[in-house]
């Protein structure tokens, strides 16, 4: 009698537990937002909470992991696509939006409340004219440099790359470090290469180089010869720092200017908060008024074609291009607005504005390279041994090698 | 002849099934995307050999097959030299005997990706500062920024890493030679040296044969270590095979490329841990 009450009282544990969460699930959504930058998690889910207050039936799950995209490339091999995407504009976004696994926009409202020049950077990444995602935010290729430090040696930003280079002289005169270097961290190398490239590449190279009009060997000479000569202004031993070091280092005043894009700002402002900083465009040519911004889509937004829910996937996209929303995203990243009429103000990026208002920016010149190439390594390795031809050689002919594959 | 118990099947077969799902399964799937031009997701078409025609005309993929042979034997070399030192000095009769053997074994038991962050640290900031203080010019910079010695730092982590678990083998090894004949060797007049030449290492050859072997398996297919450290950096120096089927063929959309490496650089490593257990077996004794 006992042992039959205890198994009555057991399935009656069982019966509730998924009575009650039957109830729970039949009227929620649940969706899956992946998002490929750590800066980002709290903001995002700031966003969300607001979100959820405004639909109690669906509820977003924020994903984040490190190394996002190997991450995504390796379940989009087994078909585990998330519902909603926040990617980088680069060329894995490229790759996925012609794996035809994305929604098309196209016909969306809300798609012509974005800049037409990063809808369209987005649309070069890939093949036909589609849109595939919607542009959130845009981020900058800058050089940030100390305000303070600037002003003792009555330093202003250069205009040209001759006034880089000669402000970086003076830097060194007065036994200061020009820049802080993080050359371990390949990637980071692609900053002031984005910048150099950018401007000095030509037109059309990409499209011209896969035709085989041009050559890395033609058209890279300046732009390898410049970015090895900012090894003369670095710190001792620049191979031997990664990104997060160098940020600790600027941050603390180690040296006037860091080569960074606007995403470090909020680390370096993390570590010191009193840290009078600026940012300003690298002058990669000597004709000012020529000077490019390298500016690209930080987040494109989009989700998954054969997604369960489209109709609530959609509404947080909406919902996040809302201007009061974009606004706030720009304000906690310090990052650029894609949406029309939101203007990032604060005043540590305010010399930067004249390049969005003249519309003198540049897409990232690293997002069109194809990624097999492993630019970064190729780059960082040439920067050791400082053999400009055999480097722009070893381009071109990893370039034809991946192209043929 | 007595029937063999049903229990024995039961054993073996859910393994073979998990282990035939998980492992095989996916292996020869690899093989078979292997002569595509998949890129890991989408659409794909038969590509026959092409994948290994270009990959024989791959500088990088040789470069990486270069350094990771390197990197394995100098690996197994010194974990194999240190470990068997380790192991004879744990064997004998020493105090504290248990907590040095727990203490060594300590390494081979932590993540390597959360020691290499630790490492990393000890090349970028202790190593240099050391190398400054007494006047080393090459050690005063950090050398997984060096192209030539970064390798090395990867080998430093990965013999620290795993000398503990050889050390274990080394450990078991010496535990079956017989104290006798150490016993008739001294009445004989052997030294210590003539007594490792003579008894010890002999006898200890099949746990020699499969440190080797273990040893030499895992350091070619060597990649969190790299991963913590340098991301195969400098530019390539560091590249290991498996480092750039990862990177070329999950980051790079060459998935079915390197399916293609990844099916060689297994036949490779078959055949050289094959060679390798040829070679030791035929000099392995028994008394």
């Amino acid at each position: 009698m006992k042992y039959l009450r205890s198994i009555i009282s057991v399935l009656l544990v069982v019966v509730m537990v998924f009575g009650l969460s039957a109830v729970g699930f039949a009227q929620e959504v649940e969706l899956e937002f992946f998002q490929n930058k750590r800066e980002a998690v709290e903001t995002f889910d700031r966003l969300i909470e607001k979100f959820e207050k405004e639909n109690p039936d669906i509820n977003i799950e924020q994903n984040h992991v490190p190394d996002a995209e190997t991450v995504l490339k390796s379940r989009l091999t087994r078909n585990n696509i998330p519902d909603i995407m926040g990617l980088g504009g680069n060329f894995t976004y490229g790759q996925i939006a012609d794996a035809g696994i994305l929604e098309n926009f196209d016909d969306a409202s809300y798609l012509t409340s974005t800049q037409t020049a990063y809808r369209e950077m987005l649309q070069d990444l890939h093949e036909g004219n589609s849109n595939y995602g919607i542009p959130f935010t845009a981020n900058a290729n800058t050089v940030l440099y100390n305000k303070d430090k600037f002003d003792e040696l009555g330093l202003d930003i250069p205009q040209t790359w001759d006034e880089f280079i000669e402000t970086a002289e003076t830097i060194q005169e007065n036994d200061g470090t020009p820049f802080y270097l993080t050359f371990k961290d390949a990637w980071t190398i692609m900053v002031p290469w984005n910048s150099l490239a950018a401007n000095l590449q030509g037109e059309n190279f990409i499209q011209r180089r896969k035709d085989n009009e041009v050559t890395f060997k033609e058209n890279y000479k300046k732009v390898a010869e410049r970015i090895y000569e900012l090894l003369d202004y670095g710190q001792d031993d620049v191979f031997g720092f990664g990104y997060s070091q160098g940020n600790q280092a600027f941050a603390n005043g180690e040296s006037f200017m860091y080569i960074q894009g606007v995403w470090a700002i909020n680390p370096i402002l993390e570590s010191n908060p009193d840290l009078n900083l600026g940012a300003f465009a690298l002058s990669a040519v000597n004709d000012a008024a020529e000077n490019m911004l390298v500016s690209g889509v930080d987040t494109v937004l989009t989700m998954n074609k054969n997604t369960d829910h489209p109709e609530a996937a959609e509404k947080f996209i909406k919902f996040l291009l809302e201007e009061e929303n974009a606004q706030f995203y720009i304000d906690q990243q310090m990052t650029f607005s894609s949406v029309e009429n939101v203007f990032q103000e604060d005043p540590t990026v305010v010399d930067l504005k004249e390049y969005f208002e003249t519309g003198n920016i540049a897409p990232f010149p690293d997002h069109y390279y194809p990624s097999g190439m492993q630019v970064p390594n190729l780059i960082q390795g040439f920067l050791h041994e400082g053999n400009v031809e055999e480097f722009l050689e070893e381009l071109d002919s990893e370039w034809n090698k991946v192209q043929s594959r | 002849m007595k029937k063999t118990s049903s229990a024995f099947y039961w054993m073996t077969i859910p393994a073979f099934i998990l282990f035939f799902v998980f492992h095989t399964l996916p292996a020869l799937q690899g093989i078979f995307y292997s002569f595509t031009d998949y890129v890991g997701f989408g659409d794909y078409s038969f590509v026959g050999f092409k994948n290994f025609t270009n990959l024989f005309s791959d500088g990088r993929a040789l470069d990486a097959y270069i350094f990771t042979f390197k990197f394995a034997i100098v690996s197994t070399i010194l974990v194999n030299i240190l470990s068997l030192l380790i192991a004879l000095g744990l064997n004998s009769k020493i105090k504290l005997k248990n907590t040095f053997r727990a203490i060594y074994f300590v390494p081979y038991m932590l993540s390597i990706l959360v020691v290499g962050y630790i490492f990393n640290h000890i090349f970028t900031f202790i190593i240099p500062e050391i190398g400054r203080g007494l006047g080393i010019e090459i050690l005063s910079k950090n050398i997984l920024g060096n192209m030539d010695l970064a390798w090395i730092g990867v080998v430093i982590l990965a013999v620290w890493n795993s000398s503990g678990f050889n050390t274990l083998l080394y450990l078991s090894g010496l535990q079956t030679v017989p104290d006798e004949l150490y016993e008739v060797a001294k009445i004989d007049g052997a030294g210590k040296w003539d007594q490792f030449k003579h008894i010890t290492f002999p006898l200890i050859a099949p746990f020699f044969t499969i440190n080797i072997v273990i040893s030499m398996r895992g350091f070619l297919m060597v990649f969190d270590h790299i991963m913590a450290l340098t991301e195969g950096g400098p530019g390539r120096a560091t590249e290991s095979i498996t480092l750039l089927i990862y990177n070329g063929g999950f980051m790079g959309g060459e998935f079915a490329y390197q399916t293609a490496n990844a099916v060689i650089f297994l036949l490779v490593v078959l055949a050289v841990s094959f060679f390798q257990i040829k070679v030791l077996q035929k000099r392995e004794v028994s008394y």
